[in-house]
């Protein structure tokens, strides 16, 4: 009898019924389509932001005393447990050099690195690392160093040096000389301005120290620090440590690196890591966000829809309560319908969202997007959610009709 | 155990400061046809209502088959509904989309379990045999109010309110319908309540009550039809 009373009235009503139909639709395809592209949205960002720099610092440990890392440790990185979050890094060994170019003297740092390194390692993807890779944000004016002895100037050095592209520089460590071939004038707003750059072997032959490294700069995605990621590793229980070791926190993907380079200490660069995180946070927040202000704007044009069709079905539901429905029967009809339509509703929002996620995904990031296992019932959720938080105030309004008053006469 | 199925004592009805009913002191024994006459606006349809656990009194006490309708919360009130009492209305109330028979199994629907046969079987008994799946729309008004029979009786109520229900119907219908009352109760021995304008119509009755504002004015016993 349940079915015969929401089949026809589903038929007898159809209006009213594609209304509130269309509004489960409406809310369920943009929860989907939001939070199908959440995750695209976080991890693409993630991928931008790695632009401002590196969110690892790699050092020698002070209770080791070494004082420097070692080049040969360099490629475990690429293998790491984090090793795909794991975007680029370079190493810098520095040291104080006496400059001279053009007759003019100048003390400044000599800073060996990788420019643009290719990377094999046994049984991973060969990669590029170095400078270039990490440092996307330097202006360099002429060209990058190709050979082991050139070398780009930081703007401020070569102006104090009067140094210029196609000129030379020499340097003076402890009596040991290197002539490097000026190649290009590096502008970068910071420190790096008063260095001078150049590949790590050369400085390393220079400083008169082969195979070491001062520091590495390591860039990887992390995700936002929560509480649990702010927590202390040491004091972590077992089953703490392996949730903490397994989320992509900085510190743990700090912690991963560490591991692998002897000697090392490794420490995240809150200023770069903090941002990121508060603004992938915030990110996410805006999208959770605009997903429950979707599915409230829905449930309101439920609500609307199913005020306005029980003003229509008020003396139907009267007669129902006149010839004996209590409360549980007169809400069992309406949840039915309710139920029916969200259903329906869902699977088609669904539909519609993956669609539209799709269409968002190639329009904003030029790429497709692979819909996660999660979504259809996310997407019936959402559609239940919107019905029966649409449905509270017109149940309410059916539960409180007198009989009396609307079958009098 | 006593021998009325409906005892009021001082049964009153306000809304704000109007008094629909004053304080009424009624006993109705089991089985009786009691018809109850006035004017509009004297209270009859308000004790209708409080009879039937449609309407609460604001004073007084009701007792309806036993069940002290005072006590009863809306859930109660709408149980006792359901399986004490038939409800026969002036403007039918059917639910126009569905069959004649649907609307009489809808009513199966809310006191138990709907059984279709049991739901022909009491359209046939009302001489709707042929018009099972014709919606009140393709009923003429008399067969309306016969729909409305059956769907009043179909779970064998102790307690049938009738609240004008040929006031609608011309004098040939009006005849086929109190016949048909009259047979059904004969058959069912359930206790009639019936609301009339009609002189005529209140005499089928056993006995008929007049309210005047509110108030008991008179009350006669009829002849048998």
């Amino acid at each position: 009898m349940l079915f015969r009373l929401l089949k026809n009235s589903f038929l007898k009503r159809p209006k009213s019924v594609l209304l509130v139909f269309i509004s489960i639709v409406m809310g369920a395809s943009v929860a989907t389509a939001f939070l199908g592209i959440s995750g695209e949205i976080s991890h693409k960002m993630a991928l931008e932001l790695r632009s401002y720099g590196a969110n690892i610092l790699l050092e020698p440990s002070a209770v080791e005393g070494g004082g420097f890392l070692r080049e040969d440790d360099l490629p475990k990185i690429k293998t790491v447990f984090w090793k795909y979050n794991i975007t680029g890094f370079t190493p810098y060994l520095f040291g104080v050099a006496d400059f001279s170019a053009n007759g003019k003297r100048e003390r400044g740092i000599v800073s060996g690195t990788w420019f643009a390194k290719n990377l094999e390692v046994a049984g991973e993807e060969p990669s590029v690392q170095g400078v270039r890779g990490i440092a996307p944000w330097w202006d360099v004016q002429g060209g990058w160093p190709a050979g082991p002895d050139e070398a780009i100037v930081g703007a401020a050095l070569a102006k104090r040096l009067g140094s210029a592209i196609g000129g030379h520089v020499e340097a003076t460590v402890r009596g040991k000389q290197q002539r490097f071939q000026v190649v290009g004038i590096v502008t970068t707003g910071g420190y790096e301005e008063e260095q001078l750059f150049a590949p790590l072997i050369t400085t390393q032959e220079l400083l008169q120290l082969p195979g070491k490294v001062s520091r590495v700069q390591v860039s990887a995605l992390t995700v936002p620090m929560d509480a649990f990621g702010m927590k202390n590793p040491a004091q972590m229980t077992k089953e703490e440590y392996e949730k903490w070791y397994c989320t992509a926190y900085v510190t743990s993907v700090a912690k991963n690196v560490e591991e692998v380079m002897a000697g090392s200490r490794a420490k995240p660069i809150w200023q770069i890591a903090s941002a990121e995180g508060s603004l992938l946070k915030k990110l996410n927040s805006l999208m959770l966000l605009l997903t429950i202000l979707a599915l409230v704007a829905s449930a309101m044009a439920v609500s609307t829809s199913l005020m306005a069709s029980m003003a229509e079905r008020s003396p139907e539901i009267a007669l129902m309560k006149a010839i004996g429905a209590d409360r549980y029967q007169i809400s069992a009809i309406f949840i039915g319908e309710t139920l029916i339509i969200s259903v329906i509703g869902g699977m088609v929002g669904y539909l519609l969202g993956d669609q539209l996620a799709g269409i968002i995904s190639r329009t904003v990031f030029n790429s497709t997007i692979a819909s996660p296992f999660w979504l259809f019932p996310t997407a019936i959720i959402s559609a239940f959610v919107v019905a029966f938080a649409g449905s509270v105030a017109p149940l309410r309004r059916a539960l409180s009709i007198e009989p009396v008053r609307v079958l009098k006469g | 155990m006593s021998p009325y199925i409906i005892e009021t004592g001082g049964l009153t009805r306000s809304y704000g400061d109007i008094c629909a009913l004053k304080p009424l002191d009624l006993q109705v024994p089991e089985g009786e046809w009691l018809s109850v006459m006035g004017h509009s606006g004297s209270g009859k349809s308000t004790l209708m209502n409080l009879v039937g656990g449609l309407d609460r009194p604001t004073g007084g006490t009701l007792q309806v088959g036993g069940e002290n309708l005072l006590a009863l919360t809306e859930d109660g009130l709408a149980r006792f509904r359901r399986n004490f009492v038939g409800i026969i209305f002036q403007q039918h109330h059917l639910v126009p989309y569905l069959t004649a028979i649907e609307n009489v199994m809808m009513a199966q629907y809310f006191h138990s379990m709907p059984d279709e046969a049991e739901a022909r079987h009491a359209l046939e008994r009302v001489g709707l045999g042929h018009r099972l799946k014709n919606r009140p729309g393709e009923l003429s008004g008399g067969e309306q109010q016969r729909v409305c029979i059956a769907r009043a009786i179909i779970n064998s109520p102790k307690l049938l309110l009738g609240d004008e229900p040929t006031g609608n119907l011309d004098h040939k219908s009006t005849i086929m319908v109190m016949e048909l009352l009259k047979e059904l109760r004969g058959e069912e021995r359930f206790t009639v309540i019936m609301v009339t304008h009609n002189q005529d119509v209140a005499a089928w009755g056993d006995r008929t009550i007049h309210l005047d504002d509110g108030m008991l004015v008179r009350e006669e016993r009829m002849n048998c039809q």
